[in-house]
């Protein structure tokens, strides 16, 4: 486990060439694919990973993804922001991954409450893990929130990779927000009444 | 400061850098907010590749590796998506005759044809950056074609008079008739320009595009046509876009039910 400021702080720094590795990929340079593939792919399946929370189908949803990036990477336009265009493809991946996945398995998830494997991957602090507090919102929810923590996207970015405005980017991180307070608030209750640490 | 300010602090700032001081005060004072920052600052779990995983897809990339040029300008696709528009309207109304621009009076004529050039405009532009993933989108294009109909029905039903008609549903349908061929006309280049591109919903570009088809043939029934009864020109001629945004949407429901979750195979490069 690596602290998320570190990771958010490693991902950062290095995404400031990816639009110079991208230009080079449309160029064929060997160089580029790999580079961009290491890059990225961390916080791809980070992203995959909080939605979907199985290493297996996450594994599968980021070779798809490349495969989408690869079969469409002259839709990147040189200067452009680099994250926002690969999100917006990974998303779509994740869609359709989810839709595949639905069709196999037709069970729900209860989004009211915190899911049950919480108690299994508490980090020290008595809080939650980050995926699992994550898992416990609404889709749309799910996915701005982890573009701005995981994948250190700006509002801006995220609002590019959803199609969406600023505004309503911000609309859902602030929902997001109130609704982990609510669920924070009643385990933390929980915890107490429990002696739970 | 009150917990609806501490979301908006948190809202857009990397968790790396430090809250504002009046952000740390309510910290201090709010058990709930105090539990949802700490909770955003835990640890990420590390996610990292299978190294087979990662060799599999570099190895395939790298095989078939070709140089491609990046896409036109946005302007070169808008002018492209405008220059279909206009080049269909025309080419209708050179054949059919433009009777209503000589029955319309000058306010109706340039209201109408202007919030038409209008919405077709906002949805060229939202259309080019649907093609390119990432863009930036001013409106949201889910909510533009509503937008742009409901804006065009108001216009329409203001400036024109609503009065009962005989043989109604007749005279609409011959319009309706007239203007579907011409919505078709123009979604075959609009196609062809889209595929420049990638769509990646393609319910909400199917919908777009088939409302900008279906507008090129409202247009060149707003000219040609001399009935200028309300009720006419809503079902009658925007009736062309309403259907053509709908079929639109139903090509994308079907193009979208056909997008299978595919592996990646050494042969898909």
């Amino acid at each position: 486990m690596r602290s998320g400021l570190q990771e958010n702080s490693v991902a950062q720094r290095s995404f400031v060439d990816l639009d110079h590795w991208m230009e080079r990929y449309q160029q064929a340079d060997p160089a580029a694919p790999a580079t961009l593939i290491a890059a990225l792919s961390p916080a791809l399946l980070c992203f995959f990973r909080s939605q979907q929370a199985n290493r297996e189908h996450a594994d599968d949803l980021l070779q798809d993804t490349w495969l989408r990036i690869h079969r469409v990477r002259h839709t990147y336009r040189p200067g452009e922001p680099v994250l926002p265009w690969v999100y917006a493809i990974a998303r779509r991946a994740g869609v359709d991954g989810y839709r595949k996945t639905r069709r196999i398995a037709a069970h729900e998830i209860a989004m009211e409450a915190l899911p049950a494997r919480f108690a299994q991957s508490e980090p020290p602090n008595g809080l939650p893990a980050f995926e699992d507090l994550v898992a416990a919102l609404p889709e749309a929810q799910q996915e701005v929130i982890t573009m701005l923590k995981v994948g250190g996207l700006s509002l801006e970015e995220v609002a590019r990779a959803t199609s969406s405005t600023v505004g309503a980017v911000k609309q859902k991180a602030h929902r997001a927000y109130e609704r982990l307070r609510k669920l924070l608030h009643t385990y933390a209750e929980d915890n107490v009444a429990g002696g739970a640490p | 400061m009150n917990c609806r300010d501490m979301n908006h602090a948190l809202i857009g700032r990397s968790m790396a850098s430090p809250l504002p001081s009046e952000a740390e005060d309510h910290l201090r004072t709010c058990a709930r907010c105090r539990l949802l920052a700490g909770a955003l600052r835990l640890p990420v779990a590390e996610a990292r590749p299978s190294p087979a995983s990662l060799r599999r897809i570099e190895t395939g990339i790298a095989a078939g590796l070709r140089p491609v040029h990046p896409m036109g300008s946005k302007n070169c696709l808008l002018a492209a998506f405008v220059a279909t528009f206009i080049a269909t309207v025309a080419l209708s109304v050179y054949r059919m005759g433009a009777f209503a621009i000589a029955v319309m009076t000058p306010l109706q004529t340039s209201l109408t044809l202007g919030s038409l050039a209008v919405g077709t405009g906002l949805l060229a532009y939202s259309l080019v950056n649907q093609m390119v993933p990432g863009s930036r989108h001013r409106i949201s294009p889910r909510l533009l074609p509503l937008g742009a109909a409901i804006s065009l029905v108001i216009v329409i039903a203001v400036l024109f008079h609503f009065q009962h008609e005989r043989n109604f549903w007749a005279k609409s349908w011959a319009c309706i008739r007239a203007g579907m061929p011409i919505g078709a006309l123009a979604a075959v280049p609009l196609w062809f320009v889209l595929r420049r591109g990638t769509i990646l919903w393609p319910t909400m570009t199917g919908a777009a595009t088939g409302l900008l088809a279906g507008l090129a043939g409202a247009t060149a029934l707003e000219i040609h046509c001399p009935n200028l009864e309300a009720c006419h020109i809503l079902v009658g001629h925007l009736g062309v876009a309403a259907l053509g945004a709908v079929t639109g949407l139903l090509i994308g429901v079907a193009a979208e039910r056909g997008l299978p979750g595919r592996r990646l195979n050494d042969s898909d490069y």
